[in-house]
């Protein structure tokens, strides 16, 4: 009888505890932010989980890879199948980390990294690291990222719990937070993230001297990783510069990625030399005057690098495979929907 | 014992996070007090130069402020130096024998729940105490849901009350009047609910480890004068500095004004011990003690409204950094009546509505508790082992989620480690 009783009050108190840890999830899920309508950069990361696997590209970086690269375009100008596993602000060692978990789902011919992150050895902003790290799935790559992204104000643990990050949105709450308490919303074309909105560029920030323009060692560092990573997969690495005008990027960072790239035998794109090549219009084809292109400025763009990509590193036609054209004609079909809005 | 070593050693590797110099100090405090009391029965003349060193050591540390003579102090030496003199004068006066085992006597100074806050202890409690621990359900029960509430009492109410001090202390030309005497009141309530919040986090960890310490907090707010409010804040200190500053200088036993005089030596002291900027508020508190009694009326509850008022006007000295911009912003409390002002700004002053809103409600809670607390202590007990982990779930959530912490707040230390 005693024996019965302590073994329903254990029952109880599990029970309990059970309910509260419930209670503890759905807490955590209501107060983090869901990044469905308003910056929704934050869901890039994990809408990438449920198309991982068949890409032959996989982009990685910052801004300048999911606002200027359109993966539907690279298969409508020449069938290749890609991923743009961007985020905003993504450092090197972030761009490393996304990339070894992008090989636990996938190995793709070639990982294309933007290289503007060059710029940063250190970590810049715990909301920039909150929108790449905080929708990863759990993995030693999230651990890592974590570490090395890390601001002095920030703790491991409240990656662990989001809830001790995100408690006090509790009078921030809004109808978004609920409807998708229990689903996600995505908003990207392949990691893509389309801008139809026309800024021309109209003046530009003046260009600072620097005192220093070497690159951090740790930059260095973890470019090496990603060579490394990749020539361990068999995957081909392409540099790139993406052509923003802003003034942020110098002849010394150029010299610096083609010494590398000369080095180790890597193609380097700069893309700003080759804007009228392209065809770019800053007047028409940016969205954010010059920082970043909008829709026509990224087909353009998508379009010239697709020729590249497929002439250079023998990537496979997929609109000729069945199978893979059915699914991307269907992708095709909603992009072009959304591009005519 | 293999608990109490774990226990031993888990407080020095604490404290060693705090600095190698610290915790030398401690180890000397440790083995020098250990020492001095194995060899008092035989060498009583031993206790006044060690107290005298200690004493001498602590004032130091209390006036560099002033002297600029610096001592870098270990963190809670004000603590266990009042536990190392407890200890030697007991000892003297033969009130218990030196303690023998350098583990129980080591256990006494650096039980690391305690080490930088208190309670101040005496050893022949703390000795009890460790005797008769035991750990028990009801214990790690009872402990973890006075612990949460403790949290809760500091996150909750005392931050965020901090905050709003801390608006207006910053900036004390611009804050007169009634943001003056918004910040003195909201300062008695972050006081309070900080360090009797961290009192209930190391008495709730005492209690899981199934050692019962001594309370120090029996809801002061409810009093009726200062000197009852003094019995029933910071009791550990109080009992210390009654029987070892009040009693030894003649407590009452020496006519009304020596009894006025020993009042205010003792709150003189206790203002020491606090730090050099806290004297004269020592010697206000002492007179508000010696006279206080003047001005009790027969309503209950305007005692305590008086009694809170005094106080909170009194901790003016540990809002702003000095003593004359604490007299000035007293003194502003009579000449600016900005009230409509202070209204109309509420939401400038660091918290916005529904940090007011989380505020107000969690005071309340804590209000409700302090009225009912023996009541509600009581029927805790009686509760089925479910319905406790339903008590310590829900007010953990309540921490988790109302609570303010982490980034884009700047925690404070706990206010009292830094005496």
């Amino acid at each position: 009888m005693k024996k019965r009783n302590r073994m329903k009050t254990v029952l109880s108190v599990l029970l309990v505890a059970a309910i509260f840890v419930a209670a503890f999830l759905l807490l955590t899920r209501l107060l983090e932010p869901k990044y469905a309508t308003s910056l929704t950069e934050g869901s890039m990361i994990n809408q990438y989980y449920e198309e991982a696997g068949g890409h032959e590209v996989i982009f990685v970086g910052d801004c300048e890879v999911y606002a200027n690269f359109s993966p539907m375009e690279l298969y409508r100008q020449a069938g290749i199948t890609a991923y743009v596993r961007g985020t905003p602000q993504q450092l090197i060692w972030q761009s490393y980390y996304i990339l070894e978990e992008t090989f636990t789902y996938e190995t793709p011919k070639v990982v294309v990294l933007n290289v503007n992150a060059m710029r940063y050895s250190e970590p810049v902003s715990e909301a920039y690291n909150r929108l790449t790290i905080d929708n990863m799935r759990w993995s030693a790559s999230k651990v890592g990222i974590i570490q090395a992204s890390m601001t002095e104000e920030e703790t491991f643990l409240s990656y662990v719990f989001p809830i001790l990050r995100y408690h006090s949105r509790f009078d921030e709450l809004t109808g978004e937070d609920f409807t998708y308490l229990f689903q996600n919303l995505y908003s990207t074309y392949n990691g893509y993230q389309m801008h139809k909105e026309v800024n021309p560029v109209e003046s530009l920030p003046t260009k600072r001297a620097l005192s220093n323009y070497q690159f951090g060692d740790i930059c260095y560092e973890y470019l090496d990783r990603i060579r490394e990573l990749c020539e361990e997969h068999g995957t081909s690495l392409v540099l790139i510069k993406a052509p923003s005008v802003y003034p942020y990027w110098y002849d010394e960072y150029d010299e610096q990625m083609e010494a590398y790239a000369e080095e180790y035998g890597l193609n380097f794109y700069n893309f700003l030399d080759v804007t009228d090549e392209i065809g770019i219009d800053y007047s028409t084809d940016t969205y954010d005057s010059g920082l970043h292109l909008n829709l026509s400025g990224a087909t353009k763009l998508s379009t010239y690098f697709a020729d590249i990509l497929s002439r250079e590193y023998g990537l496979t036609d997929y609109r000729n495979d069945p199978e893979v054209s059915a699914v991307y004609e269907e992708k095709l079909a909603v992009y072009d929907a959304a591009a005519a809005e | 014992m293999t608990i109490q070593v774990l226990i031993l050693l888990a407080g020095l590797l604490i404290y060693a996070g705090y600095g190698i110099y610290g915790l030398g100090w401690l180890a000397a405090a440790v083995l020098v007090t250990y020492l001095a009391g194995l060899a008092l029965p035989k060498h009583k003349w031993l206790l006044w130069p060690v107290i005298v060193v200690n004493a001498v050591l602590l004032i130091t540390i209390k006036l560099q402020p002033v002297t600029g003579f610096g001592i870098l102090a270990p963190f809670g030496v004000s603590y266990f130096t009042l536990q190392m003199i407890s200890y030697l004068a007991d000892v003297r006066k033969e009130k218990y024998p030196p303690e023998r085992s350098l583990l129980t006597f080591a256990l006494y100074l650096t039980y690391f729940p305690h080490l930088v806050m208190g309670p101040i202890e005496s050893f022949d409690h703390m000795k009890q105490a460790l005797a008769e621990r035991k750990i028990t359900w009801d214990g790690i029960s009872s402990g973890a849901v006075r612990a949460i509430w403790g949290a809760f009492k500091m996150y909750a109410v005392s931050a965020r009350a901090g905050v709003v001090v801390g608006t207006i202390s910053t900036s004390p030309e611009e804050y007169r009047g009634a943001y003056a005497l918004f910040a003195m009141l909201l300062y008695s309530i972050e006081l309070y609910a900080d360090f009797s919040g961290c009192m209930d986090i190391v008495l709730g960890i005492s209690k899981m480890l199934g050692i019962r310490m001594s309370e120090n907090f029996n809801t002061p707010y409810f009093s009726q004068t200062v000197a009852e409010f003094w019995r029933r804040w910071h009791i550990t200190l109080g009992d210390w500095l009654r029987n070892y500053i009040y009693i030894p200088l003649g407590g009452s036993r020496r006519g009304k004004v020596r009894k006025v005089v020993n009042l205010i030596v003792t709150f003189l002291v206790s203002g020491l011990w606090h730090g050099v900027h806290y004297i004269l508020w020592g010697v206000f508190n002492g007179i508000l003690v010696a006279t206080g009694n003047l001005l009790k009326t027969k309503y209950r509850v305007l005692n305590c409204a008086i009694t809170y008022l005094l106080i909170s006007i009194l901790w003016s000295f540990f809002i702003w950094p000095d003593s004359l911009t604490a007299l000035r912003s007293i003194a502003s409390l009579f000449t600016t009546f900005n009230y409509g002002d202070l209204v109309a700004n509420i939401f400038s002053l660091g918290l916005n509505a529904g940090e007011w809103i989380a505020f107000v409600i969690s005071l309340l809670l804590l209000f409700i508790y302090d009225l009912k607390k023996e009541s509600l202590t009581e029927r805790f007990d009686q509760f089925a082992p479910a319905v406790r982990v339903v008590v310590f779930g829900t007010l953990t959530l309540l921490v988790l989620v109302f609570g303010m912490y982490g980034i884009g707040f700047e925690a404070e230390q706990f206010i009292y480690a830094s005496f």
